[in-house]
């Protein structure tokens, strides 16, 4: 991977573009998240403000972290080192920063739509149809951009992140159309049993599909490159990524294992929920090998210190997930907070530490300068840790007092005290995370329009 | 293995299509074809309305609409089947519980009840977490109730109608006056329960209790003093209650333990005994009693033998 005078001429112009995105969308996604955590523990804050009801909240919230955020954040870096590791320069700057203007529409789109009720209600396929035509729309200009630029690589060998980068905007862009039942532009959904089904194998698709390989095609990237070692193991890369798509495809159905839906159809979930562990340590496995004995680089690298403490995040989760979907254990955990809890170490921790982790390693290099300030990410680094970690604990305590108290025979109505000091705590966690997407983005924009200033 | 644009390509749409056809299309034929349930019926206009406007405010953000075999709170008493979904769509199950599984919220309270809840939920339950929904105006709290009031489907029509039926005969209970009102809120009781004074005698550990879920439960209908004027009150017909009109009216604590367990169905006193338990419920009777009614039966020839608690 060494550097070439064609890839010196890249401007970088569309990592630039989904960088400045993740960045600024950050700080509107933890708001949300922020307000919809404060209307839990004082309802009446936003009373009688249809616009910011807490059921109008909630949606935009997770909808801006998964598609404003990560998914942005991950794309920055992935517009950066494709260029570099297929030793050419990207397709085309002009269609990726048009990728990059349209993605910003759809953004401003969900937030007006879902305020504003516009919603079909069904968990991360939210979107009404225009805006999910803008989602497919974007995510074909990528792939088609990725694809050209993979056939003008002057590098014969194509690398696992490139892979993973691929895989994840093909088969996003396809579930994406299926899960929002895209020919029915009505409503975008099926009916019955078979909608919730379908549902949750997109949903978990979001994950599978389009978090996971993005953030690890950046882990495979950023790792290496900042430790100057090669990859571990080529064959843990290979089974790692086929296994990932076999597999993590197979496993929506655990989120309805207490749901009518035909029961080979749960086994099917279960049995793959174990199975994750495969792909999941076999990534684990080839990166943590990789950087053994080299984590004093890691650590002196504040975008590798963001992916690999993303990848302790990635370890935490899956064991978790695939604990989740035993249902001895979902008889507890399912439908309350545990499961927030392991939505957050799974977006925020994983995901979206290595979009940071990856935001941090490309911008000075894309750049030319370095960091506006290193103490600020770093600050933001343990914002987000003591945030995230807390979220997990707090909302594990809480979701084990309501699962627990529910199966004892306890009303919904009547946990509600019990748990009201973790939702106090948790939105004070909440400012934490807000706080650092604030820092982050004020970071990132001197880093990038205020040069003068670089040495930080 | 050498890794091609066309094998990255090729390769991860062919296992994508395999396993959708396994775990999507496969079970789109098997589950398509269910047939609706016993209980199942269409929607009306009104409640299909309604349905929308649960979409739109994000009422299943909170609110599951699957009852479980593991659950035991409202709506356990029937598991959710597939024939019960057939109509749905989107299918609104739910991933939290953050406020009650509506699935059979039909019919459970009477119209005016969620008039109130809906304008401010802490009107009726001052522990609860969920938005006032008065933004909304009259026109769509109507359908959103009509909507809440269809959940159950056939077994919520049941329920409904038993509403209207008791809320005939307590509204013209509650206007002939409070001799004949509280002569027929009585006779309501089984006689047993009628005759029965409160076992446990008055205790200030007792009270303390009491007020506690006083304030937990009952407070916003029948207000801190017990008048009947809590902020629910504007919105109910017959309204909550002035606790003083029982006084010297035959009253025992029997009469109130029941009344508190069962509810009063055709008004918007619900029933307590999914949330309270045995004790809780002599606990708050007795602060009633005590309090509001300033006459209080609590350990007067119980009988029986003393609880091993009882000092």
């Amino acid at each position: 991977m060494t550097e070439t005078e064609t890839i010196k001429l890249s401007d970088y112009a569309t990592a630039k573009g989904f960088c400045l995105t993740s960045a600024f969308w950050m700080m509107a996604a933890t708001f949300m998240g922020l307000l919809g955590a404060t209307e839990l523990i004082a309802p009446a804050v936003t009373e009688n403000i249809g616009g910011l009801v807490f059921g109008r909240v909630r949606p935009t919230h997770v909808n801006l972290v998964l598609f404003g955020f990560a998914t942005p954040g991950l794309l920055a870096a992935t517009f950066y080192f494709f260029p570099r590791v297929l030793q050419t320069r990207l397709y085309s700057e002009k269609l990726g920063v048009f990728t990059v203007i349209a993605w910003n529409i759809m953004l401003v789109c969900t937030v007006a739509t879902l305020l504003s009720g516009n919603t079909q209600a069904r968990e991360y396929a939210e979107m009404i149809w225009p805006v999910d035509i803008l989602v497919v729309l974007a995510f074909a200009l990528i792939v088609f951009n990725f694809f050209m630029t993979v056939q003008r690589r002057t590098e014969p060998l194509i690398y696992v992140s490139i892979w993973y980068a691929c895989a994840a905007a093909v088969l996003t862009m396809l579930t994406y159309a299926l899960g929002n039942v895209i020919w029915r532009p009505d409503g975008g959904a099926l009916t019955g049993i078979p909608d919730a089904i379908l549902l949750w194998f997109y949903g978990h698709n979001i994950f599978g599909l389009l978090l996971t390989p993005l953030s690890i095609g950046v882990a495979y990237y950023v790792v290496p490159k900042a430790i100057r070692a090669p990859l571990y193991s080529h064959t843990l890369s290979l089974l790692g990524f086929w296994a990932l798509i076999v597999v993590y495809t197979h496993i929506g159905t655990h989120h309805l294992l207490q749901v009518p839906v035909p029961t080979w159809l749960k086994v099917v979930a279960i049995v793959d929920s174990i199975a994750m562990v495969i792909p999941v340590m076999a990534f684990l496995i080839n990166i943590w090998y990789t950087a053994r004995g080299k984590l004093g680089a890691i650590h002196a690298d504040i975008g590798a210190k963001f992916v690999f403490t993303g990848t302790i995040m990635y370890f935490f989760v899956s064991i978790q997930g695939s604990m989740m979907a035993l249902p001895q254990v979902q008889r507890v955990t399912h439908f309350n907070n545990w499961v927030v809890g392991h939505a957050h170490i799974g977006v925020l921790g994983f995901s979206g530490m290595i979009a940071l982790g990856g935001l941090y390693y490309v911008l000075p290099r894309m750049t030319g300068k370095p960091l506006f300030s290193r103490f600020l990410a770093d600050f933001q680094y343990w914002l987000i840790l003591i945030g995230v970690v807390g979220f997990t604990v707090i909302l594990t305590i809480a979701g084990l007092i309501q699962g627990n108290a529910w199966l004892n025979g306890e009303t919904v109505y009547r946990v509600l005290p019990e748990i009201h000091l973790y939702y106090v705590i948790r939105a004070a966690l909440g400012v934490l995370i807000f706080v650092s997407a604030v820092l982050g983005f004020y970071n990132i924009a001197r880093t990038m329009f205020m040069p003068e200033r670089g040495a930080g | 293995m050498k890794m091609t644009p066309a094998v990255i390509f090729a390769g991860s749409v062919l296992i994508l299509a395999a396993v959708v056809a396994i775990v999507v299309v496969l079970p789109f034929y098997h589950t398509s074809q269910t047939e609706p349930s016993a209980i199942f019926r269409p929607r009306t206009a009104a409640e299909s309305r309604g349905r929308q406007i649960y979409i739109e405010n994000g009422c299943v953000y909170c609110h599951s609409q699957s009852v479980r075999t593991i659950d035991w709170g409202l709506g356990a008493e029937r598991i959710a089947r597939a024939g019960d979904y057939v109509e749905d769509r989107p299918i609104l199950l739910g991933s939290q519980r953050t406020g009650p599984d509506l699935s059979q919220q039909g019919g459970e309270h009477p119209d005016d009840w969620h008039k109130a809840h809906f304008v401010n939920p802490r009107y009726t339950s001052p522990l609860s977490i969920m938005p006032a929904f008065e933004f909304l105006g009259e026109e769509k709290l109507d359908h959103l109730t009509a909507y809440v009031q269809s959940l159950g489907m056939k077994d919520a029509d049941r329920r409904v109608a038993r509403q209207e039926k008791w809320k005939q005969k307590a509204v013209e209970a509650y206007e002939n006056g409070p001799d004949q009102n509280v002569q027929w809120l009585h006779s309501r009781v089984p006689e047993q329960w009628q005759k029965l004074p409160n076992p446990y005698g008055t205790s200030d550990a007792g009270l303390a209790r009491g007020h506690k879920i006083y304030q937990d439960f009952c407070m916003g209908c029948h207000g801190p003093i017990g008048d009947g004027m809590g902020p629910a009150q504007p919105y109910l017909y017959p309204p909550p209650l002035n606790f003083t009109v029982l006084q010297d009216r035959g009253i025992t604590g029997g009469i109130l333990y029941y009344q508190i367990m069962n509810g009063i169905t055709g008004t918007a006193m619900p029933y307590f005994k999914k949330h309270l338990e045995s004790e809780k419920i002599w606990d708050v009777g007795n602060y009633v009693a005590v309090y509001f009614i300033n006459q209080s039966d609590a350990g007067d020839n119980a009988g029986g033998i003393d609880a091993a608690y009882e000092p």
